[in-house]
């Protein structure tokens, strides 16, 4: 699968062969740290200042490597694939290898920032328990009721909340017994054949 | 256990058979025994004919004594010993007081029953449903391809009657931790229960 670069951004691209390729490195780890933590426009500053040109040009340059790495890495496009959509910009070679390897080393790293986008649901953290026994109440005394008291640690968003429960022995042996069989269901031969087939 | 003069006089008319015949005393019983602890009790109770013959006032304070003489019996864990006891005191005939322990010992399962549940607790789990998928892609991302788990835990709340869900997501290693935790703390129980 090709990319499909509009004319916008093959504009933006077009600044790239006029550095030399340590610049050109360093738009890329700009691009990626942008990812990380935001963009910062001071850095464009810096940058056209020391290299002669507008901190527009730069800024385009710097977006139009981010926009190329990201919908590369969303894609999961093969080094071939990435190899022939950049072939339509008539870059140097050297260039070429350089916006490949790119690619390729920080792939994973902005597929999982990617990832971060999707709709959330509360994600599972971790979990503390207690065995507790009540031994009387104001409306009951001489009792011996045994619970298990749960910490539920959630992450949502970068937010970490918690939720305290209890459950009874009987409740507890019925969750264990339901979620181990939600375990075993990804060994079964369905979902092994889902798992291999689509692809 | 602590009694007001107010419960010790109700049962001292109770004890009377001038003012409640066998008939009345085995029915005021009843009565109170069935609005404590039946649900559906119909809230006339007293209103039975062989009863209408009983000043209403004498009727209620008698009622009120032996429901709150119930309560209080069963929240002490009383026995047999200190029932008679007490309604020795309150000039009880043998039989009266045979009659009380009898209906009390039939109805003390339900009694403590009701008792316990009584009373402020955490959000209680009562079930659990998961959900399998296999993610495919985002808008964002394509080319996934991961299993995914969302759990949700139905939870009762006394107080409100509410049934909040809590609903979180998680892939297969951290629910393989989930379950190993629930596990070690179910193996503390059933060795805790072993002592």
């Amino acid at each position: 699968m090709l990319l499909d670069l509009s004319e916008e951004h093959k504009e933006h691209l077009a600044f790239l062969p006029q550095v030399d390729s340590t610049v050109v490195s360093e738009f890329g780890r700009i691009a990626v740290e942008f990812l990380r933590r935001g963009s910062n426009p001071k850095i464009y500053e810096g940058a056209a200042r020391k290299l002669n040109v507008s901190s527009d040009t730069v800024q385009h340059g710097v977006e139009g490597l981010t926009y190329l790495l990201t919908e590369s890495s969303k894609l999961m496009i093969s080094e071939l694939d990435f190899q022939d959509s950049v072939f339509v910009l008539g870059f140097s070679e050297e260039l070429n290898k350089l916006l490949l390897q790119l690619y390729l080393d920080n792939r994973k790293e902005i597929r999982t920032i990617l990832s971060e986008l999707a709709p959330d649901l509360p994600s599972y953290h971790s979990l503390e328990w207690r065995l507790d026994v009540q031994l009387a109440s104001r409306s009951l005394r001489q009792q011996i009721k045994p619970s298990v008291t749960i910490k539920l640690h959630l992450n949502q968003n970068g937010d970490h909340s918690t939720e305290v429960l209890q459950t009874d022995p009987a409740t507890l042996l019925h969750l264990v017994q339901q979620l181990e069989q939600a375990l075993e269901e990804m060994k079964t031969n369905h979902c092994r054949r889902v798992v291999r087939n689509i692809k | 256990m602590e009694l007001s003069e107010y419960v010790q006089k109700g049962f001292q008319m109770l004890a009377d058979p001038g003012s409640f015949d066998s008939n009345a005393f085995t029915l005021l019983l009843r009565a109170a025994f069935q609005s404590l602890l039946d649900a559906q009790a119909d809230e006339a109770v007293l209103d039975h004919p062989d009863l209408k013959h009983i000043d209403p006032v004498v009727l209620k304070h008698c009622y009120t004594a032996a429901a709150t003489y119930i309560l209080e019996a069963g929240k002490q864990r009383a026995d047999k010993s200190t029932l008679s006891t007490y309604l020795e005191d309150c000039k009880f005939d043998r039989e009266r007081i045979e009659l009380f322990c009898t209906e009390y010992q039939n109805n003390k399962n339900s009694l403590e029953s009701l008792l316990g549940s009584i009373g402020r607790s955490l959000p209680h789990i009562t079930d659990v449903s998961w959900r399998l998928e296999y993610q495919i892609k985002t808008n964002q991302l394509h080319k996934m391809y991961r299993p995914a788990y969302l759990v949700t835990l139905n939870v009762e709340n006394t107080d409100s009657r509410s049934h909040p869900e809590i609903s979180f997501s998680c892939n297969m290693e951290q629910l393989q931790d989930l379950v190993g935790k629930l596990k070690d703390a179910s193996k503390s129980l059933e060795r805790a229960t072993q002592l």
